[in-house]
């Protein structure tokens, strides 16, 4: 079956969407509810990709009793059987898959703990200043530990949708799609329930909400935590759909400076505004990759460069021009007045 | 008397730094922004350094009036055409942050774009490339060893003088502590902002300038450097030049000794971990005295006077 080039564009349109919906609301939930400035979103997300990268070759392998002898020089040849196990084995490839899963979660929490504990109760730009930091350690740590990832040269991962066989790609994205609707599901509830209302009061003032009786640091530990496991989620299914793993992939830029274009272009504390965000964000972005060949006689340098530039005077722009983004925050919905007093005067 | 390499190589690396450290401060202490485009502006005078040794073939210090002219201007593009209009309109500190981070990107663009320029059209080493072989030499010493301690010094002294004893150092000095009661007695707060960022990024420019005689230059050596910055200014308290300075010296010590000693202790694995160490000094740092060296040395000194 040959797939056309427009559907094959949508296709991989849509797979690089989902994890970057689910990284961005992650994002939105602890920047745009609860104020916590994540400059080291890219620590969460290299954290649940890392663990990818780590865990389900070596798990099934095992399980499999495959010979492995050294699994980073010999991940090439390894996942290649893996795969053609799960190629007949749908159970095993998603019993390995949501394993995976909900331990890049654990671990993205975990990460989320550590780098938020220590300065939860500064000041934001100590906080952003120390989260960018723990995020470029985590990255110097795969880059340089061949154990985790494969280091510079990086390591293969197995393939759990290896059983739909030629519809792979296209399963795989609506598989990753579906799990960013309901990250959207969960996180819409979560914002719109009372904790997103604490949420956005201790943003917005912080001492008001302590003479509530909100513990305010721990409120805030627990977001990131929260927030942090929700973008492992987002980093793990990037691992998987790509095929492997190199710790060069999860820089600064990619994964935590995009995320933050993408929360501000679209409206912080607005669920909607973020997903808007990110699709204009990616879609423009991809436009641009897809032309890139066109492009290139006519600049005497790499395209890459100009498409940073063009974002970075975007943002700029957006920032000055429309700070609230496309679609501004909304004020909390509350029950009517009219209802209120309805069932008042029903009560009495 | 020899001075180890190891030593030297700490004696560089924590002067560059130092000069780095007390702009990142100096614009901290004017616009409460923690500039993540910082390390971006070093990153100009590396370029600078290169294209006038490798292409106008001068002497490679001859950079340094332009390094610290075009550090500083770009410095003052930034606050002016971008932190400016943002403070304006209220912006809040986050937004503020973002919008530094959205310079490092166009800076980071543009000097990838001028890197591929130089290499293509004057086909010469534009990325991870040393000038280590045009410093001077002084008495078997390279002359970065004298000349890099001697600018912190002299920058340091500088800033003492005109800080405390010329009126538009107390001035500024006004402006940081309370902007508008300061305004309210005449003093144009503006210029004074202005004049900080200037001076923050045509240090920085300076330090870049000089990294690449010792250390190796690319396009995103200054964003690399970025967290050792962040370190040293935070160490030292964030609110102080003097602080700045001893953070700068503590960060960069650490940094350059401390991977030195933990390789000869555990084993050279751990070389490639040093980013590690900075993050480290940041942490340990704000858990233990949030405040910086420069708090700490103050208190210190209160508690001896009052037990006097």
């Amino acid at each position: 079956m040959i797939i056309p080039y427009e559907i094959l564009f949508i296709i991989d349109l849509l797979a690089s969407l989902s994890p970057y919906i689910i990284v961005v609301l992650s994002l939105n939930l602890e920047f745009g509810y609860a104020g916590v400035a994540n400059f080291g979103k890219t620590l969460s997300v290299a954290g649940g990709a890392f663990l990818v990268g780590y865990l389900p070759g070596r798990l099934t392998s095992w399980i499999l009793g495959i010979e492995v002898g050294n699994y980073v020089a010999n991940s090439n040849a390894v996942v290649a059987q893996i795969n053609t196990v799960f190629t007949v084995n749908p159970i095993l490839a998603l019993s390995v898959f949501i394993l995976t899963m909900v331990t890049a979660m654990i671990v993205g929490a975990v990460l989320g703990f550590i780098a938020a504990y220590p300065v939860v109760r500064l000041r934001e730009e100590y906080l952003a200043m120390v989260f960018l930091a723990m995020g470029e350690a985590l990255l110097v740590i795969g880059y340089n530990y061949p154990e985790l990832v494969g280091g510079t040269l990086g390591i293969m991962v197995p393939d759990p949708f290896a059983w739909f066989r030629e519809l792979r790609y296209p399963a795989t994205t609506i598989i990753m799609l579906l799990i960013a609707i309901l990250t959207f599901i969960y996180i819409e509830i979560l914002t719109k329930s009372p904790l997103g209302r604490m949420l956005r009061a201790i943003r917005d003032d912080e001492y008001a909400a302590m003479a509530l009786g909100k513990n305010v640091a721990r409120v805030r530990v627990k977001t990131v935590m929260l927030s942090s496991s929700i973008a492992a989620v987002g980093g793990a299914l990037y691992a998987f759909y790509s095929g492997g793993v190199i710790a060069t992939a999860y820089n600064r830029v990619s994964w935590t400076f995009w995320p933050w274009v993408m929360v501000i272009l679209g409206g912080a504390a607005n669920n909607r505004g973020a997903v808007l965000g990110t699709f204009i964000f990616v879609t423009v972005r991809k436009i641009i990759e897809f032309n890139k060949d066109k492009l290139a006689p006519y600049i005497p340098f790499d395209v890459v460069w100009l498409d940073m530039l063009l974002l970075g005077v975007a943002l700029i722009i957006i920032l000055i021009f429309r700070p609230e983004g496309v679609i501004p925050e909304k004020p909390i919905r509350t029950v009517k007045l009219r209802e209120l007093k309805h069932n008042h005067n029903a009560n009495i | 008397m020899v001075i180890e390499p190891i030593y030297r190589d700490a004696l560089i690396f924590s002067s560059l730094l130092t000069l780095l450290s007390i702009g990142l401060t100096l614009t901290y202490l004017t616009t409460r922004v923690p500039n993540f485009a910082h390390g971006s502006f070093a990153t100009i005078g590396i370029y600078v350094a290169l294209t006038i040794s490798r292409i106008f073939k001068y002497n490679v210090y001859y950079g340094l009036p332009l390094s610290f002219l075009l550090g500083g201007f770009t410095a003052l593009f930034q606050y002016v055409f971008i932190l400016k209009p943002l403070l304006r309109r209220n912006a809040s500190i986050n937004h503020l942050m973002v919008a530094t981070i959205a310079f490092e990107l166009i800076l980071l663009a543009v000097l990838n774009i001028y890197a591929d320029f130089l290499g293509r059209v004057f086909k010469i080493t534009s990325r991870y490339f040393q000038l280590r072989g045009l410093d001077f030499q002084y008495a078997g010493y390279p002359g970065l060893l004298l000349v890099s301690p001697f600018l912190v010094v002299s920058v340091g002294l500088a800033l003492y003088i005109v800080l405390t004893r010329t009126k538009f150092g107390i001035a500024m000095r006004a402006t940081i502590e309370n902007p508008s009661l300061a305004e309210t007695l005449g003093v144009n707060a503006d210029l004074v902002y202005t004049v900080s960022w200037f001076l923050a990024g045509g240090l920085a420019g300076l330090s870049g300038n000089l990294l690449p005689l010792w250390f190796i230059g690319n396009p995103d050596t200054g964003s690399f450097m970025l967290v050792s910055i962040f370190a040293a200014s935070t160490s030292g308290g964030l609110y102080s030049l003097f602080g700045a300075l001893l953070g700068g010296y503590l960060v960069g010590f650490a940094e350059v000794l401390g991977t030195s000693r933990l390789a000869s202790l555990i084993g050279v694995w751990v070389i490639p971990y040093r980013p590690i160490i900075p993050l480290t000094v940041m942490v340990l740092t704000l858990m233990a005295i949030p405040r910086g060296l420069s708090d700490l040395i103050s208190r210190i000194e209160a508690v001896k006077r009052w037990s006097k």
